[in-house]
C-alpha cells in the first residue's frame, strides 16, 4: 500500500463519517442558507473531492515526517559537535529536573554535574524553541519593513516547501512528479532571493554584504550543481526520483553487485557533494553568515522566531539536500530486504548529513573569491568531464554487457 | 557596489577586544582602513604614581589578561634595576619558568581565539581546552588562575610547590602529543592554508619601520629575540633557538605567523625542560629589598606579543616619579592599514586576528 492509497482511504472515512455527515446537517439545519455547506458536502462525496483531501492527508504526513527529522537532525549536530569538541553536548531531560530538584530539596545542594543526569537532551530543542517564540521581534528603524517581513517568509517558506517534494520511498511519496527533481532544485533557488531580499531591507551593512555574497555563491555553485546531475538524468533518461532509483537497483556491477550512480560517476558525486553543501550554505561554504567578519550576515537583524525559523529552515534544507544526493548517487531506498525501504532511505540521508556535521566542525570557512574560482575553475569543467563519460558510457555499453547491466535508456 | 566605509567595533567578533577598525571596501576588498583605539583607557601608568612600588605589580597584572605575568615581570625588572636589587638564582629560574608557562597559555589562547576567526570552533575549544592545563599549572605556585601577582620585587611571592615538576612534566607530555595531534586539523589542513597563505603580507623591513615585533617580526623571517638580544633572567644559561619562519624571501603571512607562535610553543616547552633540570636550591626573594628609589631604569622584556617596554622615573620616594609603558600591540594595530589594504573584507578577521590583539595593554 503506497502512502496515497493509505490517504485516499483515510480520505473517504473521514469524508463518509465525518465531513460529509457534518455539512449535511448545516444544509438541513438552515436550508435557506445551505449554498456553502450543501455545495462542500457534494464536492467531498464526490472523487475530486476525496483525491483533494487526500493529498492534504499526504502532504502533512510527509511534512510531519519531515519536521521530526528536522529536530533529530538539529539534536544530532549539537551532540556530534559536542564529542567532536570533547564536550557532552545537552543533557537536559526531564528525569533530570526531578534529580536537579530533589538535589535542590536537600539541605546541600550540589551544583555539580552529576553523571547520573542521564538523559539524550532532546527536550533542549523544545525550550529554544519556546525561548525563540517569547522574544521580541525587533524591526530596525529604518528598515524597509515589508521587505524585512517578507524576507523570512520567501526563506522559509520555500525550505518547507522542500520537504513534501522528494518522496522516501516508491510508496511513501507525497509527490511523484514526472519533472521532481528539476522541482526540487527549482525550489532549492528560490531561498537567496529571500536571503537577499532580507540582507538588503535591513538596513545594515553587514546584511547586505552577506546577501550580496549569497547571490554572489549562487552563480558559483549552481551550473556545476545542475551539471552533474546531468549525468544521473541521462543514465535514468527521466527527472523522476522513483526512476532514478529504480534504474539504480536495477543496475549490477561486478558479481552482481548493486551499481549505485556514486561508481560510475564519481567525478559527478564529488561535484555534486560539494556544490550541494554550498547550496545548503554549511560550513565551509557559509560565507553569507560569516560569524568572524559579517556577524551572521544577513540575519544580524533578526530576532525572535524569525530568526529561530531561519536556522531550522537551514536545517531543512539540508536535510532536504542530503535526500537529494541519496535519490541521486546513493541508490535511493534500494538496500537488502528485511529492511523496509524508508528506514534504508533515512539512514543514507543521515550517513550524508553525519558527514556533513563532521566537516561543519572540523574545518574553517573560505573566502567569497576563493568559492567563486572553485565553482568556475574546477567544479564546472569537471562537471562535464562527468558528462562525458556518462555518454561514453550509455553509448558504448551493450558491449560490455556481460560486466555492466544497465537498463535500456535510448 | 560604491565604495563605502564600515566600522567593525567595537562590539564586533574580529576585534578581540574593545576597539574600532573602520574599513573603507569597494565590493569586498579594503581599500582603506583606520584603526581608532582607546575604549579601555584605564591610566595604569598614572594610577601608578599614586601607589607604592610594591602595589603596582596587582595593576601590571591586569594589563593584558592573556600574558599577565609577562607584564608584571618587566615591571619587576625595571623596578629592580632602579634599586639595584639582586635577585637569587633560583627565583630567576622559577619566574623564567613562569614567563613561558604563561608564554604557552597567551600563544594557546591566541591560537584558540584565531580559530573561529576563520571559522573553526572547534578549534577555538582544542586551544582553550589545552590553555586549561596550563592555567592548572600556573594556579600552583601563584593561587589564582587568570592575575597571578606571582613575580614580586627581588624575587617571587613564594617557592614552588612539592611535585610541581611532576605535574608540568606530564602536563607538557600531554601538550606536545596534542600539538602534534593538531597538525592535521591546521597546518596540513587545505582549507586552513587557503585562508592564511598568501595573506596579510609585509616583509621584515617594513615590520621593522612599522615597529612591530615579537612573533609577528620572527615570522618574516627576522631572528629577533629579546631574550637572547638583551637577554634577562637565565636565558642565556638555558638550551634554546631563537624560532623564525618565514612565507618568502623576507616576508611573512597569516601563515607563517601562525607557525612561529606552534614553533615557540614547542620551544617554551623545551625552556622549561631545561630550567627544571638546571635550577638550584636557594633562596626564592632577595634579603633585601628597599622601598624608597631614585633615578631611572628602563627594561624591555619579550612580551608574548613583542617588545615590552618600561620605564620608571624615581625620585627618592616610596611612589615612581613617571611611569611609561610602551605595548608592542600599540604599534602593531596601528600599523594596519599598511597590511590590510588590497585583501578581501573576509581576510580582515584572519590578518587581524594572526598579529595576536590583546587591547588591555594597547590602551594601557
Amino acid at each position: 500500500m503506497t502512502l496515497f492509497g493509505l490517504c485516499k482511504t483515510m480520505a473517504e472515512l473521514t469524508a463518509e463519517k465525518f465531513i460529509v455527515p457534518v455539512l449535511e446537517f448545516q444544509r438541513n439545519l438552515f436550508p435557506p442558507f445551505s449554498y456553502p455547506a450543501g455545495d462542500l458536502a457534494d464536492w467531498f462525496a464526490s472523487e475530486g473531492g476525496i483525491v483533494t483531501l487526500a493529498w492534504i492527508y499526504a502532504v502533512n504526513i510527509a511534512f510531519a515526517v519531515g519536521m521530526t527529522n528536522l529536530i533529530l537532525v538539529i539534536h544530532l549536530e549539537r551532540k556530534i559537535a559536542a564529542r567532536i569538541q570533547d564536550r557532552r553536548g545537552p543533557m537536559l531531560s526531564l528525569r533530570a529536573f526531578r534529580e536537579l530538584g530533589e538535589d535542590l530539596a536537600g539541605e546541600a545542594p550540589t551544583w555539580r554535574f552529576k553523571g547520573n543526569y542521564s538523559g539524550i537532551g532532546i527536550i533542549q530543542n523544545m525550550a529554544d524553541g519556546i525561548k525563540a517564540i517569547t522574544k521580541e521581534l525587533i524591526i530596525p528603524n529604518k528598515a524597509d519593513k515589508f521587505l524585512f517581513s517578507m524576507g523570512p517568509i520567501i526563506f522559509i517558506s520555500s525550505s518547507v516547501f522542500l520537504l513534501v517534494l522528494f518522496p522516501l520511498s516508491d510508496r511513501f511519496a507525497a509527490s511523484a512528479a514526472p519533472a521532481g527533481l528539476m522541482v526540487i532544485m527549482a525550489a532549492f533557488s528560490i531561498a537567496p532571493i529571500g536571503v537577499l531580499t532580507s540582507g538588503w531591507a535591513s538596513n545594515n551593512k553587514y546584511s547586505m554584504i552577506g546577501g550580496m555574497r549569497s547571490a554572489a555563491q549562487l552563480m558559483s555553485y549552481e551550473i556545476p550543481l545542475l551539471l552533474s546531475m546531468a549525468g544521473v538524468f541521462l543514465l535514468a533518461g527521466s527527472y523522476n526520483p522513483v526512476d532514478i532509483v529504480e534504474q539504480q537497483r536495477e543496475a549490477t556491477w561486478l558479481f552482481g553487485l548493486p551499481m549505485w550512480n556514486f561508481i560510475p560517476q564519481f567525478i559527478g558525486f564529488i561535484v555534486f557533494m560539494i556544490c550541494i553543501l554550498a547550496e545548503v550554505e554549511r560550513v565551509p561554504f557559509d560565507l553569507p553568515e560569516a560569524e568572524a567578519e559579517l556577524v551572521e550576515g544577513w540575519t544580524t537583524e533578526y530576532s525572535g522566531i524569525r530568526y529561530m525559523l531561519f536556522l531550522a529552515a537551514e536545517y531543512i534544507r539540508g536535510f532536504a539536500g542530503a535526500a537529494v544526493a541519496t535519490i541521486l548517487f546513493l541508490g535511493g531506498w534500494a538496500g537488502p530486504w528485511p529492511v523496509p525501504p524508508e528506514i534504508w532511505f533515512l539512514l543514507k540521508v543521515y550517513l550524508i548529513i553525519i558527514f556533513w556535521i563532521f566537516i561543519r566542525w572540523t574545518v574553517p570557512r573560505i573566502r567569497t573569491d576563493q568559492i567563486l574560482e572553485l565553482g568556475w575553475k574546477k567544479l564546472l569543467p569537471l562537471s562535464l568531464i562527468n558528462i562525458l563519460i556518462v555518454i561514453f558510457m550509455v553509448e558504448i555499453y551493450p558491449y560490455f554487457d556481460d560486466i555492466v547491466n544497465l537498463p535500456e535508456v535510448f | 557596489m560604491a565604495e563605502m566605509w564600515i566600522s567593525m567595533g567595537p562590539q564586533h567578533p574580529m576585534t578581540h577586544g574593545l576597539w574600532t577598525l573602520k574599513v573603507k571596501v569597494d565590493g569586498e576588498t579594503i581599500v582603506d582602513a583606520d584603526p581608532e583605539l582607546g575604549y579601555l583607557h584605564r591610566s595604569v601608568e598614572k594610577m601608578g604614581e599614586r601607589r607604592k612600588y610594591f602595589m603596582n605589580t596587582t595593576l601590571t597584572d591586569r594589563l593584558c589578561y592573556a600574558s599577565s605575568t609577562t607584564w608584571t615581570h618587566s615591571y619587576v625588572l625595571a623596578v629592580e634595576e632602579l634599586m639595584e636589587v639582586e635577585v637569587p638564582t633560583r627565583a630567576q629560574y622559577i619566574r623564567t619558568i613562569m614567563l613561558e608557562l604563561q608564554r604557552l597559555a597567551s600563544h594557546l589562547m591566541w591560537a584558540g581565539a584565531y580559530m573561529p576567526d576563520l571559522g573553526h570552533i572547534t578549534g577555538a575549544l582544542y586551544f582553550w581546552r589545552d590553555r586549561e592545563l596550563f592555567l592548572n599549572l600556573l594556579e600552583l605556585p601563584s593561587g589564582s588562575r587568570l592575575l597571578y601577582n606571582y613575580m614580586r620585587i627581588g624575587g617571587v611571592k613564594r617557592d614552588l610547590p612539592d611535585g610541581f615538576e611532576q605535574k608540568t612534566e606530564r602536563i607538557l607530555k600531554l601538550f606536545e602529543q596534542r600539538l602534534d595531534e593538531y597538525a592535521d586539523l591546521f597546518e596540513n589542513s587545505k582549507i586552513f592554508r587557503m585562508r592564511t597563505e598568501d595573506v596579510g603580507k609585509f616583509t621584515g623591513t617594513q615590520a621593522m619601520n612599522m615597529g612591530i615585533t615579537g612573533p609577528n617580526l620572527r615570522g618574516c623571517g627576522v631572528k629577533h629575540d629579546l631574550r637572547v638580544e638583551d637577554t634577562y633572567e637565565i636565558y642565556e644559561e638555558i638550551d634554546w633557538d631563537i624560532c623564525t619562519r618565514e612565507a618568502g624571501p623576507g616576508y611573512s603571512d597569516c601563515f607563517s605567523r601562525y607557525m612561529v607562535r606552534i614553533d615557540e610553543m614547542k620551544e617554551s616547552v623545551r625552556i622549561i625542560r631545561d630550567c627544571f633540570k638546571k635550577m638550584p636550591q636557594g633562596p626564592t626573594m632577595s634579603s633585601r629589598v628597599p622601598v624608597r628609589a631614585s633615578g631611572e631604569a628602563f627594561r624591555r622584556t619579550e612580551d608574548s606579543r613583542g617588545e615590552a617596554l618600561m620605564y620608571l622615573v624615581g625620585d627618592g620616594s616610596d611612589r615612581p616619579y613617571r611611569w611609561k609603558i610602551k605595548s608592542p600591540m600599540f604599534t602593531t594595530i596601528s600599523a594596519c592599514p599598511h597590511y590590510l589594504k588590497g585583501y578581501k573584507l573576509a581576510d580582515i578577521p584572519a590578518i587581524m586576528g594572526s598579529i595576536d590583539i590583546c587591547i588591555g595593554e594597547t590602551d594601557k
